[in-house]
This record gives C-alpha cells, structure tokens and sequence, in this order.
C-alpha cells in the first residue's frame, strides 16, 4: 500500500506531498511493528521523502555508478527503509515524483506504471493556466486523482 | 562487538598441549604462533598436570531431552583448554639413561596416553638432546618409545634445542634430522595432526547429523554449530558457513516448535544463539570479500527475526537485540577491506540488490540507534506498566547467565554449595526490566547517530546526515542538554529553512524554542517563536494535524496564533519566560531590553521586511523627494508598532513616526532632540499586507542618501532593527516563495515597486562661475599658442579654486608621437602645454602661499586665488604645437563658495574647446639654368629620370634657385627675412644673396605665393651635395606675437663639370629687315678633340646666311664658334631657326627649347622719349 507520494521541485521543496493513512488492518500491524519511534505519522513520511532526495542526487550525479540508463526517468528503488519501499522518478524539468509503500514485495512494473500516470496527472495539473510554474500544487483535483491512481497501484498489470 | 568474547572475534586456531621440560616451551609456543597458521599451545611443565584437559564427559541419555542449544562454554573449551594434540617432551637422558628414568618415561606416556584417550587427542613424542649428545641417544630407546606411544615415526622427533640450523630444521622444515626417526618439523606434525583430530571430531558430529539420531532441534542447531567450528578450525571457511546457515535454519524453525522453557526465555535464547550465527557468517562472508552476499544475506534474516517480536513485556529486549545487530554489521563492513565496499548496483531497478546506502556502515549505524531509540520507548513504557520492579531489586542479584547460551537461572546458596534455579517468565521479565533500568542508552544512540551523520555528511548526504543530526539533537533535547542540541538543531533548520520543508522545520524550530526556554534566552525564544508563527501554513489538514511535531505541536494555525501571542507577551515583559527544568525565569524589562537585527538573510525576513524606495532617483541639493517605506509581516495576528525609525546614512535625515493611536510612549525620550517627527494615523501590521507610509525628505550634502535601517519598537524594551532592502533588489525568501498567496506590490506605483532604491543621488549644487576660454582661432605650428582662460564669478565666491587643464589628442592617438615616448622632448612631442602665466589678483596683494602651479605637457593644474561676488581672474596658457594635430582642450575648476565651511564639497565648471594646429608656410624651390645656356651632363643623360629625381648642376657654372613661400594658414603673415645657410663652410658653393632682410616686411595674405630667386655656382665636383637651409622667419600679422622662423632643407644635388656648353647668343630684339647675328658658341671642355655635327632649319620668317649643316672639330678646351647673319622678314614675336647641335662621341643632341629662341621683332627702331609726358 502506497503511503505517500510527493512531488519535489528542481531547488529540493516540496511541491506536493501527501500521505494516505485511511487503511485496513494491515496498517496497525505495521504501526506495531514500526520502529523508530515515531507512529504511522506524516512527518516521518515528509524525513522519508526528504532522504530519498540524497538518493536521487547521487544517482544523477553518478549516473555511471549507479547503473542509470540515459534519458530513463524511472530511477528504481532510492531506499529500503525497514517498513518502507521508496521510488524515484525524475521528469526531463528535474522534478521528482517520489513513491513511499509499506509493500515490501513491489515489481518495478508496477512502480513504473504508477509513476506513468502519475506523471500525466502532474503535467495535466501545472498545465491550467492558473497554475503559477515553480509553486506549490494546490488543486483539488489533482489530489482527487493521485488519490484514483494510489489506489489502483499494483492493480494495474494484474499484480 | 566488544561485546562478544574473543573466541568469537578472532578466527579459530588449532590448540596443542605441551608437557614436560619446561625450559623448552617458550622456544617451542613462540616458534608456533609465528607460524602461519599459528598454533596455540597450553604449556603443562609436568605430566602430573595432565588432569589439566577435561577428560571426556559420559555421553548424553539420548532420551532425556537438551537443556538448551549451546553451551555458553563449549567453543571457548576448545579455544583454551582442550588441545587437539598433546606433544610429551622427554629429556634424551631420561630415555637413555638409567633404568628408573626410562621406567618414568614410560609411566608418564601411559598415563597420558589413558587421560587423552577418551578425547581422541593426537599425541606426539619430543626427545630434547644437546647437540654433543645427539649421538648418545639410544636408538633402541627412541623405538621402544615410539612403539610404546603408539605413533607414527614421523611423529617422534628429536629436538636439539642448543644448536641453530638444527633447531630450525626440527622446528619446521620436512629435512629428515635423524633418519629414519623424524621427518618432519614440529609446526608440521602438530598442524596436520590438530586437523586430523579437528576432521574426525567433525566427522563424529556429523555422522549424528546424517544419522539424525535425535529428537530435538535444539541439538540439531548444536551439531551443525559443533560441525561449523571445526570446520573453521580447519579453515574450511566454506563448509563452516554451510553448517551455520544449517544450523540458522533450524534455529528458525525452532521458534514456532519448542517447548521446552518458558515462552519469553525460549525467545531469549533463540535470539542469543542467531545472534552468534549471525556474527559468525557475516564474519565469515564479509572477510571473504563477499561484501554484496553479507548484505544480501542480512538483509533476509533480519527481516526473518524482526517480526519476533516477543511478549509485549519484554518487546524492549527485542529491539535492543536487533540494534545490537545493526550495529555489529555496520563494525564489521566498516572494518572489511575497503575495496570490498561500494560495490557499485549494476541494475538499480533490480528488487534484490541492495541500494547505495546499504553499502554504507552509516546506514545500519542509523538503524541501530533509531532501534536503540524503539528500545528506550518500550523500556520505558514497561517500567511505567510494572509498578513492582523495585520488589524486584534485591534478588535480581542473584540472577546469573547460566551454563547455556542465552540462559539465565538463579543462584542459591544451599548448604555451602551453589545451586542453581531455572527462573520463571515473570521472574525473568523482572530480572530484564531491572537490568534494563541501570544503564542509561541515550548516550549510546547519539554515539550511532553521530558515526552515521559524519559518514553521511562525508559522501555528501546532507538531507540523510541532517535526519541523524536531528535524531541526535532530539536525543540531546531529552538528556536537557540544550547547548548541543540547539546547535545541531539550527544546523538542521538552516537546511529545511533552503529547501522549504515546512513541517520539518516547524518541528525543529519547536525544539529550538524549547532549548531557548531550556537556556533562559529570550531572544533566541522570541526569534524562534516569531519565524514558527509567521512560517507559511502546509496545505493539506492532515499534514498539518501531524502530532508527532514534538514540542512544537500540530502546525495550526491556532498554535501559530497561540507562539504569536506568547513570543509578544514575552518582549513587551508582560510575561515570563519560565523553564520548566531550571526553574529560572527571565523577564524582559529594561535592564535587559531584545534588540532583534534581521538582515537580508535572515529567517525573520518573513516576520518583518522593510522596503524603502525613494520616488525619484537624483535630487537637488536642499530639494525635497519622497520616500516610501513598506512594511510587510506574515504573522498570524496584527501587529501594532509603538514607533518606527528610519535611519539613513546621513545621519541629519533620520526621522521618527510614531504611532497616532499610542501619542504618549515613553520610548520617545531616547530620540534625539532636533530630530523630525512624524505622526502616522496608525502602525498597524496584518498578515501579508504592506504598510505604506511616505513621508518627504530633504538632504543638502550632495552624494549619496542612502536609507539603512528602519527600526521598530514595540513596548518599552522590544526593538526589531531590519535592515532597508531597495524594492528592486528584493527576493522573496524561500518559504514563501512556493506559496501561492497573494502577491501584492509593496508600493502602489508599479512602477516604483520594481524599480524603486534604497538610495538616492543628490547632486552638486549649480555653479555660479563662468569659465571662459577664448580662441583666437586655429594655432600654427611653431608658434606658442596664447589661449586666455577667464574666471568670472557671477553669483559665488570663489574659495580654494583649483583649474586643472588637460589636453587630450582628438583622434585618441595620444600626444606623443609613437617612437619618443621614453624621453620628453619637444621633437617627438605633437603639442605640449609649456606654461601658465596669471595675472597676479590685483586686490588681494598678499597672495596665498598655498599657491600650486604643476605643469606636464598635457596636464596642468593651477590653483586659483579667492574671488569674491562679480570679480574675474585670467590665466593664459601658452600651448606649442610641434606638428599639426587638432587638440580638445579640457579646463575645470573646482571651487567652494564658501571659504568658512570646509565641510562643504565643492562645485565643479567644465570647459572643454577644440584647437586645430595647422602649419603656417609651405615652401618650395626650384633649379633653373641661365637663359640660353646648356652644359652637357652625361651623367644626366644616363640616369634614369624617374627613379632619380636629384637635380644636377654643372660645375662652376651659374644656377638659378627660386625659392617660393605660400601662406598655407587662414591669417595673413609677415614675411621677415629670408636666408639659405649653407651646411658646409668650404666654399663647396656660391649663393647669392646669403640673406636677406626685407627692408619692408612683405605681407602674406593666405594663399598668396612669394618667390625669392638665389644664384648657386657649385664649385666643387661631387654627388650629393648639400646646398643648405632656407630659413624664413615671418609673424603673424597681428602685432602681438613674436616672429616664428620657419626652416626648409634643400635636398642635396649632383654637381658634375660639363663636357660640353652651348650657348645661343641673339640679341633680345629685331628690326624689320634689319641684320642681326645669331651665334651657336660649343665650348669643349674636355681634354679631346670633339666632333661635333651642327645643323639649322630653315625658318619662314628669317633669310639667313651661315652653313646650313656642318660637321667641325672642336679643339680640347676652346671654343668653336657658329655665326650666322639673319635678316626678319616678319613682325612680332618670332621663333628663330632652330639650331641642332649633337656631339658625336657621347651621342647626345642639344636642342634649345622653344621658348629661349623667341625673339620679337620691331617694324621700326623705335623712338623711345623718356621724357614724362607734361615735359613735352
């Protein structure tokens, strides 16, 4: 289950950012299991996110080191936190989606599909005309959308 | 991983057991640890200490089942005590000598033989002998030893402990020392038979694995792991870590299956065991390069046992195994070979490779603290959920780790014997709680989180290294200790503040604000408080509702509003700041005011930002501008501003507004008295709406007015100093910057708002001097140019004036010709400034003594004496052109209209004139032979004419030089005097006139050509001859200068004898039918005989008697003479017969021009009265 997915600006700020905690049992039994101190919280997810952006530094920076296909916007797993899974996508603006799951089981497909749709529901979002380029997104539907796509993850190709 | 005792640390090596002749042993253990491998050795000096070695226990009832997995002892046992192979040591005189001795012996070996037996310990058989003795050994001995040992050959060696090469080859080497008795070296025989003992214990264990001949997993976990060591004895790295992943495995399975201890312990003593497997084979795996398969293996098997978690109780001792686990990895990678780390992921979207991090110990270091932290929390929480504990305390005591790993039982003292007592969960789970209770783990998690962060910081993670800082620093916040964790916590605020992390940020600033309480400082309380209440809200409620911000509380807007109120209550000293640990207050009064600086960047900019932009951008002195001050404030609440002061650069213009709600506020009194001040209707703040306030100012100084600081003060003690930002230059601060809000321009002039400043010119005041510079039109070269330069004051005094001048080549060429410029002369400069002359200021007779005069060709500055109102002063400069360049003369003065205030700057008048220089005269000569005279010059005939176009004058005969002068300037001149100097003072040559003074100076007007006609006669025979210099000295026609000489070099000329002259003789005039003569004279004057053909053309006009043509000699050096009589038969101007004469040695003709055989003819003689007419 998807518990954050974040959108990050070319400067490292956060654009969008929102966590999903509505959830089923599975969710207490994590929050049991949850380590560092902190419940099942946003801010946690926010360090999270946060982190993750070190990682997709690194990978830019060193494509070479780190195995990164040009021109390939999916980055791939940034980081195994222990009850987390957290995914990159950096877009040809250097804006980047960031995916934050408790699934520990996740094909890549499936992350590179969620981040496909994800990425049209933002290029449809900074393209309204009210939108100012470089500010924080705050459309309602925009939300409503990522919210359709979080919930269809890994349902997509069968998984 | 200290914490694991040495056996488990250091890979296994082989142990023997040395017995008999001490004095031996010390050679022989530090022969055997430096081997490789090293052996160890327990070095027993009698046989009597045999009973050292542990005989063989009785072999376990089958049925009854294991009291736990593996002994805590077990692998220590044969670490230390339980040597693979024992080597007895005999003297030789023992085995050689007397019958009793040689009895010992063999009681000795009998006995050992019966106490290692049980153990299958290998055995070997040392005979020390001196080297002089060697040959005494009795070999029938030796054979009866081995036999009665019952060993190899091989294995009984001869030792000669006193002679070197011996001793080595005994030591080590396979050289056969006695044969057949020994073949083989000491380190050898023990290494292979510690293997074999080592193999077959292995093979023993292992056969009852493959029998499986057991009941519980417990001993199947216990076999593998006996399995595992002896493999590692044997270094046999692989198989060993196949056996412990076995026996990892089995372990696994056990915490579903068993029964035999209570719940809570079995956990306990599962987790100790995988604790040791784990440490073995990452270990293993790691020192074996495998870098990537030790992650790769971790990584599964801490996600196998991180969900035991165990009773709720005791969860605590769960976390604290797994941090435990963390942190003996991240030791272990850091200590494995450096090559083995970052290995790079070849494909990152792989699943099962590990990411970046995970090749980093700071990464499992961050994991062991954050569960270090886990442990704390539930320790914590079920010390709060057992009340009884301290019940407890006393007999917790006598809990001790029992002969089991991972045990605990209690000791009881029964009868003078120790007994022990297995324990119950409760019992245990009290026995953890107080333990858990003594040792304080704060301290340990911030040493975790602080390799983490340096690590994290090195390889330029700084978002990463921030996390663990901000762990750190929340440790440190619990331990009270405010001073470090406020630093790290501004650290980690600096980064969130950049990048705009809201709540991140909120949560940190609600840290700082707690430590300001926590160290009594009001300004870092009110600061904090300030930048939280006016930090932008985060969209989404759910974020913002967060409840883990820490002290900060959910970042609402009514907590925003709640810090707002309380940061104000402090600074007007309307409350407290209370600190709930020291129990300090601090109160702001008005021995201890808050002074607040916020400059461009710092993170108050938010709460308070001060733009200040003049409306104009140059004033005049004393003339008035607008300025407008916008204030702007994102805090939550209005704020209202008792006074504000702006301050500028020039500190006459500062002025005060104080607020028209609040007229009587004490902190009036501190304002200087003089100063403006104004009264605004009200200074009131809201949230993101400017405050414009615009006032008029007035500056007199010229220069820059600069608006620095706009202060606020707020109750009698709070003062916001923020410094003056210009409206164009402004960029909003990165919190605010992604928000979408409402963007209003800070002053209603949009155009202002983008473009306004901080800083205005004002200007110099208008000068009331006039300068005036006065031409007299364009200079000449040569002269020195007069240029008059007049000061007239018109409404200011002039005071300490200073006229500097300047004179700068039009084109930008520069005033220097380019091959002089090292050395001034007046040659290779084009114009220069050769003096200022004055006139001496009539009124003011003593002059200043200040006086400066600095003259340089192109620069002057002269000082200029106090005028008053409507006076004048003058200067002339007199300016030499030396070539003809056009000028720009620049002249300034700089002046104070007032001499008494010196304060004052000066006002400065520019004049700037353009002066052509141009050359006055151009003069020209010219070389013209005597009427109707030729001399042959040969070398005339053959040079080339056009390339060379130096004149030739015949030797000693008589040249005409005309020299013509033209006014080639735009002012008539006088002519003076007219001179040719020769350069030479022989007598080379003759010129006549050598000079001339014109008795009335002749007036050139411009244009107008002059000739002057010389007489050269050269007298001397050369090439290159130089003739001299013609000077003509003139004056402009204007009675006020001084005559200038201008100078005109001949060229030089050939001079050469000629070789033959012609001259034509014909009177100037003819009569009508009256006879005249007309000669040809040839005159030879060289030294041979001269053909010379002469022929005459017949002319219409004349009737002529003489030879027609005619070849004649022409004797050396004399002259032949050619008459002929002519009668005109015409009037007027005639041309005569043209006469041909050519000279047949040097093939060259004379033909006289036409113009020199004119001759006019009259029709009568006439009748000329030279008597005026009135005469008549």
């Amino acid at each position: 289950m998807i518990v954050c997915v974040a959108v990050v600006g070319h400067q490292n700020n956060p654009l969008y950012i929102q966590s999903f905690t509505k959830g089923d049992d599975s969710l207490l039994r994590i929050s049991i299991l949850n380590v560092e101190g902190c419940s099942y919280h946003s801010l946690k997810r926010h360090h999270i996110v946060h982190c993750s952006l070190d990682v997709v530094d690194e990978r830019v920076n060193n494509p070479k080191k780190s195995g990164l296909i040009i021109n390939e916007t999916f980055l791939g797993l940034l980081n195994p936190t222990e009850n987390y899974k957290v995914y990159g996508y950096l877009t040809n603006t250097k804006v980047k989606f960031i995916l934050v799951t408790t699934d520990l089981e996740v094909r890549d497909v499936d992350a590179r599909v969620f981040f496909g749709r994800f990425h049209t529901a933002y290029v449809d979002a900074v393209s309204n005309p009210f939108h100012i380029p470089g500010k924080k997104i705050t459309s309602r539907k925009f939300a409503e959308r990522v919210s359709t796509i979080v919930k269809s993850f890994g349902l997509s190709s069968g998984g | 991983m200290e914490d694991f005792p040495e056996e488990l640390r250091t890979p296994p090596v082989a142990l023997s057991c040395l017995i008999g002749c001490p004095d031996v042993h010390p050679l022989i253990t530090a022969h055997l640890h430096s081997q490789q491998p090293p052996i160890n050795a327990i070095a027993l000096p009698d046989f009597s200490k045999i009973s050292m070695i542990p005989p063989k226990k009785p072999s376990r009832d089958p049925s009854e089942p294991p009291a736990g997995i593996i002994k805590r002892d077990w692998f220590s046992k044969h670490r230390t005590r339980i040597p693979a192979v024992v080597a007895a040591i005999f003297s030789s005189r023992d085995v050689s000598g007397d019958p009793v001795h040689w009895l010992q012996v063999c009681t000795d070996l009998d006995k050992l033989k019966a106490s290692i037996r049980g153990r299958n310990i290998k055995l070997v058989v040392l005979v020390v002998t001196k080297w002089n003795d060697k040959d005494n050994t009795s070999e029938e001995r030796i054979l009866a030893l081995r036999k009665r040992a019952e060993i190899d050959s091989k294995n009984l060696i001869i030792f000669v402990p006193d002679h070197e090469p011996e001793l080595q080859q005994c030591l080590s080497r396979q050289v056969p020392l006695i044969v057949p008795l020994s073949k083989f070296g000491l380190w050898t025989v023990l290494g292979e038979l510690a293997n074999t003992y080592y193999r077959d214990e292995g093979r023993r264990v292992r056969s009852r694995l493959e029998k499986k001949n057991y009941t519980s997993m417990e001993l199947h976990v216990r076999y593998c792991f006996k399995v595992a060591i002896y493999a590692e004895f044997r270094r046999d790295w692989l198989e060993a870590l196949k056996l412990y992943e076995d026996a990892y495995h089995a372990l696994r399975e056990m915490v579903g299956t068993s029964t035999r201890m209570p719940p809570i312990q079995r956990l306990v003593e599962i987790k100790a065991v995988a604790e040791q497997l784990h440490f073995k084979m990452s270990t293993l795996l790691q020192h074996g390069g495998k870098v990537l398969e030790a992650i790769t293996w971790f990584r599964q098997r801490t996600a196998n046992y991180r969900k035991l978690v165990g009773a709720p109780e005791v969860i605590f001792l769960h976390w604290e195994w797994l941090s435990r686990q963390y942190m003996v990895f991240a030791q272990l990678l850091e200590t494995s070979s450096p090559n083995a780390l970052h290995v790079p992921s070849t494909d990152p979207v792989a699943e099962e490779k590990p990411t970046e991090w995970e090749f980093h110990p700071a990464y499992y270091y961050q994991l062991a603290a954050s569960y270090l932290k886990e442990k704390n929390t539930c320790l914590e929480f079920a010390l709060s959920m057992s009340i009884d504990v301290g019940a407890f305390d006393g007999s917790a005591e006598s809990v001790v780790a029992s002969a089991y790993l991972g045990q605990y039982s209690r000791l009881l003292e029964h009868e003078d014997a120790f007994i022990t007592q297995p324990l119950t969960d409760m019992e245990y789970v009290h026995y953890a709680l107080a333990e858990g209770k003594r040792f304080k783990d704060s301290f340990e998690i911030i040493a975790l989180l602080k390799k983490s962060f340096e690590a994290y910081s090195s390889s330029k993670a700084e978002r990463t290294a921030a996390y663990c800082g901000l762990q750190m620093a929340r440790e440190y916040f619990s331990l009270n200790d405010f001073s470090n964790a406020k630093q790290i916590f501004d650290s980690v605020a600096n980064l969130y503040r950049r990048e705009g992390w809201l709540l991140s940020l909120w949560e940190v600033l609600g840290y700082l604000r707690e430590c300001s309480k926590g160290t009594s400082s009001a300004k870092d309380f009110i600061e904090y408080s300030l930048e939280m209440a006016s930090l932008p809200e985060t969209t989404g409620s759910s974020e913002s509702f967060s409840k883990d911000c820490g002290p900060a509380e959910p970042a609402t807007s009514s907590q925003r509003e709640k810090i707002h109120k309380e940061a104000f209550e402090v600074a007007r000293g309307e409350s407290e700041l209370n600190s709930d640990e020291q129990n300090s207050a601090f109160k702001v009064k008005s021995d201890y005011p808050i002074y607040l600086e916020i400059d461009l960047i710092s993170p108050l900019r938010v709460t308070l930002l001060a733009l200040v932009a003049f409306h104009q951008p140059m004033v005049k002195p004393g003339g008035q501008s607008l300025i407008t001050i916008s204030l702007r404030s994102q805090l939550p609440i209005n704020v209202e501003i008792d006074q504000l002061e702006v301050q500028f650069n020039q500190s006459e213009c500062n002025f005060i507004i104080t607020n028209g709600q609040k007229p009587q506020i004490s902190s009036i009194d501190i304002v200087q008295p003089g100063h403006r001040v104004e009264t605004a209707p009200d200074l009131v703040l809201a949230t993101n709406k400017w405050l414009r306030l615009t006032y008029d100012i007035k500056s007199d100084l010229s220069g820059k007015l600069e608006c620095i600081y706009v202060i606020a003060r707020i109750g009698p003690n709070f003062t916001i100093c923020c410094r003056a930002e210009s409206p164009a230059l402004m960029n909003d601060s990165p919190l605010w910057k992604f928000e979408n809000r409402l963007e209003t321009i800070p002053i209603k002039d949009p155009g202002l708002a983008l473009s306004g400043q901080k800083a205005i010119q004002v200007e110099e005041p208008e000068p009331q001097v006039d300068l005036i510079l006065d031409s007299s039109g364009p200079a000449l070269v040569g002269e020195s140019f007069i240029l008059p330069v007049t000061v007239a004051s018109r409404g200011h005094a002039v005071h300490s004036g200073e006229l500097k001048i300047n004179l700068v080549d039009t084109r930008g060429g520069g005033l220097l010709s380019p091959r002089g410029e090292e050395s001034f002369s007046s040659d290779n400069i084009h114009v220069e400034l050769v003096d200022i002359s004055c006139d001496a200021p009539q009124d003011k007779s003593g002059a200043p003594s200040d006086k400066i005069q600095k003259i340089q060709p192109s620069f002057g500055l002269i000082s200029v004496p106090s005028l008053d109102m409507g006076e004048s002063w003058s200067c002339k400069l007199k300016i030499k052109w030396n070539h003809p360049k056009p000028i720009m003369l620049y002249v300034s003065l700089g002046y104070l209209p007032q001499s008494d205030d010196p304060s004052l700057q000066k006002v400065h008048v520019h004049k700037s004139l353009q002066i052509e220089g141009k050359i006055a005269v151009a003069i020209s000569h010219r070389y013209m032979l005597p009427f109707r005279q030729d001399p042959l010059l040969l070398s005339k005939l053959k040079s080339v004419s056009e390339t060379d176009q130096t004149p030739y004058l015949a030797l000693n005969e008589k040249t005409l030089l005309i020299i013509s002068v033209k006014n080639s300037s735009e002012v008539p001149l006088r002519l003076l005097s007219m001179s040719i100097e020769t350069e030479e003072k022989s007598v080379a040559c003759t010129v006549q006139p050598q000079q001339e003074e014109f008795r009335e100076a002749i007036v050139n007007m411009p244009g107008e050509e002059f000739k002057k006609v010389f007489t050269i006669i050269p007298k001397v025979n050369s090439t290159k001859l130089k003739i001299g210099t013609v000077s003509l000295r003139w004056e402009r026609d204007s009675n006020d200068t001084s005559s200038q000489v201008t100078k005109y070099r001949l060229p030089d000329v050939n001079v050469e004898l000629p070789l033959l002259a012609v001259t034509v003789e014909c009177p100037p005039h003819a009569f009508l039918g009256n006879p005249f003569l007309y000669s040809v004279k040839i005159l030879n004057q060289t030294e041979m005989l001269q053909e010379i053909k002469c022929s005459i053309s017949d002319s219409q006009s004349f009737v002529l008697s003489g030879p027609h043509s005619d070849t004649m000699l022409v004797l050396p050096r004399s002259a032949q003479v050619l008459t002929y009589m002519l009668v005109p038969l015409g009037l007027g101007s005639l041309q005569l017969p043209r006469v041909t004469v050519v000279s047949m040695r040097y093939s060259a003709g004379l033909q006289p021009s036409t113009a020199s055989l004119l001759v006019f003819v009259y029709p009568t003689k006439p009748h000329v009265d030279l008597k005026p007419p009135g005469d008549a």
